[in-house]
Formats: structure tokens, C-alpha cells, sequence
């Protein structure tokens, strides 16, 4: 067979029982990941029909909670809290429960982190019911009415305190670099989350203050709670993978570090020329650029790895090690594109095109999305206990979201540039830059169609593999 | 870095940098700007909001108006597009969101900025007709139609002074009017006073003016 069980940590894990490991987080890891991608298919329909407003800007036009500005926030918040925040929850809990070697301990922790699981799903849907209803706060990505977010901060503690104790409690006594990349995405969500949602929504300071706090909110929700959990998954996947040891553990530790430092910082330049003091932007222009330090260590680190040669061939390992991989150069991408957005001249240009866009495109369904989808594919053999996946799906959904998001990450930076350039000129008039974007509008809308059948795929092979355990109940013997 | 208490104080010390710098000297600073006395009229810049235009902030946020439009005129020293475009005649800057309770700063422009449209576009019964139908006035516009903002009514005895003067494919059958609802009177209201044009002493009014926006 082509396609073989992954079954990472089978190596020399401290003679853990995987087994009572995965059996213990299987629910929570499962409710999390089910649902996450159920949302992923809802949020790319929702990016699907934007992208098909944007080119006829009557299509369900007139009907109050089917206007772009409504549909926007819906899915921008369902890729972060919907996707991506609960992808990274499931994984989190998979790799530190894996990693530190010991399952949950008792059947208490299992229906707590289930709870919370739940909870979360209640607390998106009913957030983006609100949004849907006209109840959203207009913040961005802070659009979830005052008791969604903090029903979502409820439930990611729960989850969030039992990932840091666990972490305590590992058997290996040297922590791996994936588990201090784990601890510190745990620990930053609930601040900036709840930081950002205290001063902006649940009990807003003066505007004059709110945009310093909403950009360091939106750099920060990516860079230091999505990423770290993506990164940590190449830090203990890989090495699993291909059977190799990580190197230049040292330089892994600087990579963390100034990623952490760094990574508050970056998102300030998202103001640059606006309303904040010089020096603000300036340290997110810094900040910006330095960016590319920790990206190169942690690329550095991890491409650094040299597969065992006894490894016969990688291909048999399935989706896994592309999906890392891509997850990396799509890192590599955004934080050159970031360095490069985070100079003056063109973010005068280009900072309100959709160069930002593309920006974020690639941070959310790239460079964070990529390696949750490794872990994915990763975790659910073994949970399952058997060979679940189908890997003519699988690949597709690779190839899918891979030409999707590389299409429409170019045609927004086409697109933006060109846009940026004709702004510059105030002989151009608005309404004639509008008619130039057109073209890109309409091939923006293919990339999301393409993005829409990725994960509608994913979808499929999921609950395939999923349903096929409950007919059979077919645990690992 | 194999202890957790020594893990955990390094991250909390990590993030206190930013959250210093980011989070509570904007508190401390910014949020503690205050209006400033306007010689000419004895009232204060920038001035309150009416309460129409109160209520019509809500109105920009859930209907999320902040997708496409920004609300901020950039330095000169970053970029002279957005003054050169008529959007403003000088600079944003913190003080002018005083009075808002969002500051609806933007991240796309995929509409005009906003910050001084009741400069460039005071009229009531244009914002009415243009959220009603964008591209009736605006040719080639991507702005969606806010008909939901909108009743259309049978005219009882006179037709209704605030009634929309619709032609061609939008006018309402014959008899019937179409008007504005609350929620579009308080939203106009808002974008009306919405305007970044008052010499501030950290933003100062050049004399020469601008032409309209472009």
C-alpha cells in the first residue's frame, strides 16, 4: 500500500504508553478537529461568495445579513476562531499530551477538555449568529458580541491551564523545543485575547487609544499564539518524521526568544502614516524586518533536518511532510512580504490594498493552516488506531489549498500593486482604479472556488474516516 | 528552560515588552488626550457628536462599513496620496477620535476613506440615494445596496418630505414612497459629522484648502 499509518513518536519515547496517551485525548482532539474543519468549509463558502460580490456587487444584494460587510467578518472570524484557533487547540492538546508522555490521568480531564471543546463550538456559532443578526462589535476580529468572547475565553482557559500543568508533569526531563513553542502559545492567547477584548469591546478605553491595542492585537493573535502552535508542530513532527535528531538546539532557543519579543511588536506597522506616534510605528517597522531573524532560525532548524538515509522514501509518508514543508516556505513568504510591507514607501503605496490581503492570507490559511493540516493527517491514524484516511483525498486537498491560496496570494499581490501604483496618482479617479481591479476580482474568485473544493474535500475524507470508526468501533487492537 | 516556572517568567517578561509599549502607554497616553478649546465658537475640537450620530456609529459597525473603508489621512511623510486625493487637508491623529467610541481606523480601501466625508459630500439626500442604490450615482461602484435600510411605503395622504427621489429601474411602483429608516437617518448623521478638517495643535491647517475628492 501506498499509503501507510503515520504513526510519529514510535521512536525512542521514553518508553511512554502511546497508546493510553492517544486513547485519552482522542475525544477532545477529535470534537476539536471535527468541528474545526466544519468551519473551515463554512468560512471558505463565505470567502467563495464575497469574492463573487466583489465582481457583482448586487448578488444577494438588499438582504441585510447577506451584505458584505456582515459576511466579511463572519468568515475572517471563522478562519481564526472557527479554523485555525480550534485546529491549534486540538493540536496542542495531541502534541503536549504526546510529548510530555503521559495521558490525561482520569476521566474528569477528559469530559473538562470536551466541555470546553463544546463551549468553544457554542461560542462561534452563536458569535456569528450575532455578526449575522447585526449585533457585531465592528472591531476587527474582535466582531463577536461581549459574551461570545468571553465565552471563548472561558473555554480556552480550561483547555489552556490543563496544556501548561501537563507540561509540568512530562516524563522527559529535558523539554523538547516543541513544548516550550506549546506553553507559550497557551499562555499568550488568553492575554492578548483578553486584553484586547477588556480595552476594545467589553469595556472600550478612548479611540484615541484603540488603534495602538487593535493592531497589536491582530500581529500578535498570529504571530504569538497561531504560529507558535504551527511551529511546534514542525519542531516535533519532523524530526519523528524523518527519523533524524533536531540540531543547533541552541539557536532553536534564540529562534524562540526573539520570535516571542519580536512578534509583539510586529503588527505596528500596520499604522504606519496613522494616527499613533512616530516612535510606535517605527518600532513595528523594526520589528518587521527583524522578523526575518527567528523565520530564518526556525527555517534554518528545520529544514536543516537530513532525513535518516535508512528512510526509504518520504513519499510513503503521505500528506504530513508537505503539508510542514509548505506550512514553512508560506512562513518564509509572509514574513519577506511583512519585512518588505513594513517599509515606508511601500506601505504609502500599498498599505490598503490588497497587498495587506494577501498579507493575511497567507499567514492564516499558509503559514499557520499548512502545518495544522500536517497534524491532522498526523494524529488521526493513531487515534483511530488504523489506516483512516483516503490518500487520493488527502492528496488532492493538498494540491487544492496549495494552487488555491498560491492563485489568489498572487492575484492580490498583482492586484494590490497595481491598485497602489494608480492610487499614487490623484489623476487616476477612484471609481477608474476600481474598474482596473476588476479582472483580478474575477480570477480571485476561481482561487476561492479552488480553496472551497479543498476543503470540502478535506471535509469528505474526515468525516468518511470518522463515521467508518463509529459503524465498525474498530480500536486498535 | 526545562522548568516551567522558569519557562512561564521568561514568556511573561517577553510579553510584557509589548504589552507595555502597545497596550498601556496608549492607555496611559493616548487615552488620556482631551478635547481642546475652540476659540472662534467657545466649544470644543474636536466637537461632540449629535445623538443621531451617536447611535449611527452602531450602525457603521454592525452593517461593517470598516470592510472597505478606512477612517485615517495618512502623514505626508509616509505617503501624499491621501491628501493629493482630496480625502483630507491634513493629517489624522489620535485626538481626532476622541469622540468616537470605535476608532474605526480600517485595513482596506476597497470604498474611499471616510475620515472627512461630511466635508466632501454634506448632503443628506445624496448618502440617502447612494446607500440605497450606490451605482445609481456612482457609476462602476462595488458598494453593495443598503436597501434594508430603507421602507418603501404606500404614501398616505402627501407624500413624505424625506422620501427618496428614485428614477428609473428603483423608483416604487406608483402611490408608494421609498424613505429611510431610523438606523439610515442615524448612519448619515454619523458620516455627516464625520470630518478631520479642524486645525488641531499637533495637526495644523494648512490655508490652501483642496479640491474636491478624486
Amino acid at each position: 500500500m501506498s499509503h501507510h499509518p503515520i504513526t510519529p513518536f514510535h521512536d525512542e519515547d521514553h518508553g511512554a504508553d502511546l497508546r493510553a496517551i492517544d486513547a485519552s485525548v482522542r475525544l477532545p482532539v477529535l470534537v476539536l478537529f471535527g468541528n474545526a474543519v466544519h468551519w473551515l468549509v463554512v468560512a471558505s463558502l463565505l470567502s467563495f461568495v464575497l469574492s463573487v460580490k466583489l465582481i457583482a456587487p448586487g448578488f444577494l444584494g438588499g438582504i441585510s445579513f447577506l451584505t458584505y460587510g456582515r459576511l466579511a467578518p463572519m468568515a475572517r472570524d471563522l478562519f481564526l476562531y472557527g479554523w485555525a484557533s480550534q485546529a491549534a487547540l486540538a493540536a496542542g492538546i495531541w502534541l503536549m499530551a504526546r510529548l510530555s508522555g503521559r495521558p490525561l490521568g482520569n476521566s474528569l480531564l477528559t469530559i473538562l477538555l470536551v466541555s470546553a471543546s463544546v463551549f468553544w463550538n457554542v461560542a462561534v456559532l452563536l458569535g456569528t449568529l450575532a455578526i449575522f443578526a447585526g449585533y457585531g462589535t465592528g472591531v476587527e476580529w474582535l466582531e463577536y458580541p461581549n459574551w461570545a468572547s468571553a465565552m471563548l475565553l472561558l473555554s480556552f482557559l480550561l483547555i489552556g491551564i490543563w496544556a501548561v500543568l501537563q507540561f509540568d508533569r512530562r516524563i522527559n526531563a529535558r523539554a523538547e523545543v516543541a513544548q516550550w513553542f506549546l506553553v507559550a502559545g497557551f499562555c499568550w492567547f488568553p492575554w492578548v485575547y483578553g486584553t484586547a477584548n477588556l480595552l476594545l469591546t467589553w469595556k472600550p478605553v478612548q479611540a484615541s487609544a484603540q488603534g495602538p491595542i487593535q493592531s497589536w492585537y491582530c500581529g500578535s493573535l498570529l504571530t504569538l499564539w497561531l504560529l507558535p502552535i504551527a511551529l511546534a508542530a514542525g519542531y516535533a513532527l519532523l524530526p519523528r518524521l524523518l527519523e533524524c535528531h533536531l540540531n543547533r538546539r541552541n539557536l532553536a532557543a534564540l529562534g524562540f526568544w526573539t520570535l516571542l519579543f519580536l512578534g509583539g511588536w510586529n503588527g505596528m506597522e500596520r499604522l504606519l502614516g496613522g494616527p499613533v506616534p512616530a516612535w510606535m510605528t517605527s518600532a513595528g517597522v523594526v520589528a518587521g524586518v527583524l522578523f526575518l531573524i527567528p523565520v530564518a532560525i526556525v527555517a534554518i532548524n528545520l529544514f536543516g533536518m537530513r532525513p535518516d538515509p535508512k528512510l526509504t522514501d518520504e513519499g510513503e509518508q503521505g500528506v504530513v511532510l508537505p503539508f510542514l514543508r509548505h506550512g514553512l516556505y508560506a512562513l518564509l513568504a509572509v514574513a519577506a512580504l511583512g519585512a518588505l510591507c513594513a517599509l515606508p514607501e511601500v506601505s504609502g503605496a500599498l498599505r490598503f490594498t490588497a497587498v495587506t490581503e494577501a498579507k493575511v492570507q497567507l499567514w492564516i490559511l499558509g503559514a499557520i493552516s499548512f502545518p495544522l493540516f500536517g497534524v491532522l493527517y498526523a494524529c488521526l491514524p493513531p487515534l483511530l488506531g488504523r489506516d483512516c484516511w483516503c490518500p487520493a483525498l488527502s492528496g488532492r486537498h493538498f494540491w487544492f489549498t496549495f494552487s488555491g491560496l498560491w492563485l489568489l496570494v498572487a492575484l492580490m499581490l498583482f492586484g494590490g500593486l497595481f491598485t497602489g501604483l494608480a492610487l499614487s496618482d490623484p489623476t487616476v479617479s477612484f471609481l477608474n482604479i476600481t474598474s482596473y481591479s476588476y479582472p483580478f476580482h474575477v480570477l480571485e474568485c476561481a482561487a476561492q472556488l479552488l480553496l472551497l473544493a479543498a476543503a470540502v474535500i478535506l471535509g469528505w475524507n474526515l468525516s468518511r474516516a470518522l463515521s467508518w470508526d463509529y459503524l465498525t468501533k474498530n480500536p486498535r487492537k | 528552560m526545562h522548568r516551567l516556572p522558569t519557562l512561564l517568567s521568561g514568556i511573561f517578561l517577553v510579553f510584557l515588552t509589548s504589552w507595555y509599549g502597545m497596550v498601556a502607554y496608549p492607555v496611559l497616553g493616548l487615552g488620556r488626550l482631551t478635547p481642546v478649546a475652540d476659540a472662534e465658537t467657545g466649544g470644543t475640537i474636536p466637537a461632540v457628536y449629535g445623538g443621531q450620530a451617536v447611535a449611527g456609529q452602531r450602525v457603521y459597525a454592525t452593517e461593517g462599513c470598516i470592510a472597505c473603508h478606512s477612517q485615517q489621512v495618512r502623514q505626508t511623510s509616509v505617503t501624499p496620496t491621501d491628501i493629493e486625493r482630496g480625502w483630507g487637508v491634513r493629517p489624522s491623529v489620535a485626538r481626532d477620535y476622541l469622540r468616537d467610541s470605535t476608532a474605526f481606523l480600517g485595513t482596506r480601501r476597497l470604498g474611499q476613506d471616510l475620515s472627512n466625508v461630511g466635508v466632501r459630500l454634506p448632503d443628506a439626500k445624496w448618502h440617502f440615494k447612494h446607500l440605497y442604490h450606490p451605482s445609481s450615482v456612482c457609476e462602476g461602484s462595488l458598494m453593495p445596496s443598503f436597501s434594508n435600510l430603507f421602507v418603501t411605503r404606500k404614501i398616505q395622504g402627501q407624500r413624505s418630505d424625506e422620501a427618496l427621489e428614485l428614477t428609473g429601474a428603483d423608483a416604487p411602483k406608483e402611490g408608494y414612497e421609498v424613505v429611510p429608516t431610523a438606523e439610515a437617518k442615524n448612519l448619515v448623521a454619523y458620516l455627516l459629522a464625520l470630518r478631520h478638517d479642524y486645525p488641531l495643535p499637533e495637526a495644523p491647517v494648512k490655508k490652501s484648502g483642496s479640491g474636491p475628492a478624486k
